[in-house]
């Protein structure tokens, strides 16, 4: 059965297509920038290509003539959806996720860090995908933090196809080197409790170590995109915002996973992100 | 006595596992608190004055006033420092 909140996010996402709003404030957009305001938010792709969602009416998408369909899926996917998310008090994070024992592991850092490509490459070692770059959290559970499943397809880059076992599908857009793939054990479609947020770093030595206190919080900042969106949303001052990221420090179970960017030593990086969650299952 | 008090108006915290952090509204800094630091930020109440926070850690970790007096002068300088308390 689909929580309440998996329920609103199907409702509010959902598409049609007409004239939108040209700004929500001040001057016309430009290519590729968006705007918020209230219960409104807009987005401008590249040429006139326009999503407007308002809280209870959906998105509406305006195809200008020059409008690039091959990015519609990529914007309604991204921005789009973490706006809405946003505005209506979920809070959406810049990571992919697999999931065991019924709770969700998820991998963040920024663009490029590898988190497509470790969640596809833990799929071939039998954990099923949670979610591909972008994870939403329900916060409407003091006690816990509940994450909703993926809305996304699995994208990755040529090369990491062929290091993780993905199933390769159609290419993603004119302009994105990545196709999209089927992770090797396929994808969790209901909402789960978070299990732990593990950020990806590079160094020499393989190893997850986890964090705590104040290094939850510094980690949490970094993630601007999302951050911003969310922000915004709320219309949070820096202590509101502060209040929000100490909240997550205090919930979540964090940790850091370090591995070379090195394609001979990429299994065994796998492998011991893998025993990690197999490890952190066992625990009560 | 004088006591030492926060400058609530200043700053939000929050306890994360065993630290305290500590934000500075207007500028966006934080200061982490973990240990000692902490114990005495949850010391400062308006009341205690730098001499009775001394005392009160001598007694509960069993240390030596030499040893406590100059960590708990450095940490008050830095919280006055970054502008969260004040000598009442």
């Amino acid at each position: 059965m689909k929580t309440p909140a998996e329920l609103m996010i199907e409702r509010e996402t959902r598409v049609s297509l007409g004239p939108v709003p040209r700004c929500l404030f001040g001057d016309p957009l430009g290519e590729t920038t968006w705007q918020m305001l209230d219960d409104e938010f807009l987005l401008r792709g590249e040429g006139d290509h326009y999503f407007h969602y308002r809280k209870g009416f959906g998105i509406t998408i305006d195809r200008g003539e020059d409008a690039d369909l091959s990015e519609e899926a990529l914007w309604l996917n991204g921005s789009v959806y973490g706006a809405v998310a946003s505005l209506n008090g979920l809070v959406p994070i810049h990571a992919s996720a697999v999931a065991l024992g019924g709770r969700v592991f998820a991998f963040t850092g920024p663009a490029g860090a590898g988190k497509s490509t470790l969640v596809a490459a833990l799929g071939d070692l039998g954990l099923p995908m949670f979610c591909d770059d972008t994870l939403v959290l329900d916060l409407s559970d003091p006690d816990r933090i509940i994450c909703l499943p993926g809305h996304k397809r699995m994208k990755l880059r040529p090369d990491a196809l062929e290091l993780t076992g993905a199933v390769k599908q159609e290419e993603v857009s004119k302009t994105v080197d990545k196709v999209y793939a089927l992770p090797s054990a396929g994808d969790v479609s209901f909402a789960l409790p978070l299990a732990c947020l593990v950020f990806l770093e590079e160094g020499n030595s393989l190893k997850v170590e986890p964090i705590s206190g104040a290094e939850r919080l510094r980690r949490l900042q970094d993630d601007h995109q999302t951050s911003q969106l969310y922000g915004a949303a709320q219309q949070l001052d820096r202590a509101g915002q502060f209040s929000h990221l100490s909240r997550l420090a205090r919930q979540i179970d964090m940790a850091v996973f370090t591995r070379p960017r090195d394609v001979m030593r990429f299994k065994d990086g796998a492998t011991v992100a893998a025993s990690y969650i197999e490890k952190a299952c066992q625990e009560p | 006595m004088t006591g030492i008090i926060k400058l609530t108006d200043r700053y939000t915290e929050a306890a994360i596992d065993d630290e305290i952090v500590v934000m500075r509204i207007d500028t966006g800094d934080f200061f982490a608190l973990s240990g000692t630091a902490a114990v005495i930020w949850a010391m400062i109440d308006g009341q205690r004055d730098r001499m009775s926070i001394v005392a009160e850690l001598i007694e509960q970790f069993d240390v030596s006033e030499r040893e406590i007096q100059p960590q708990v002068g450095q940490f008050l300088h830095q919280l006055y420092q970054a502008g969260l308390i004040v000598q009442a």
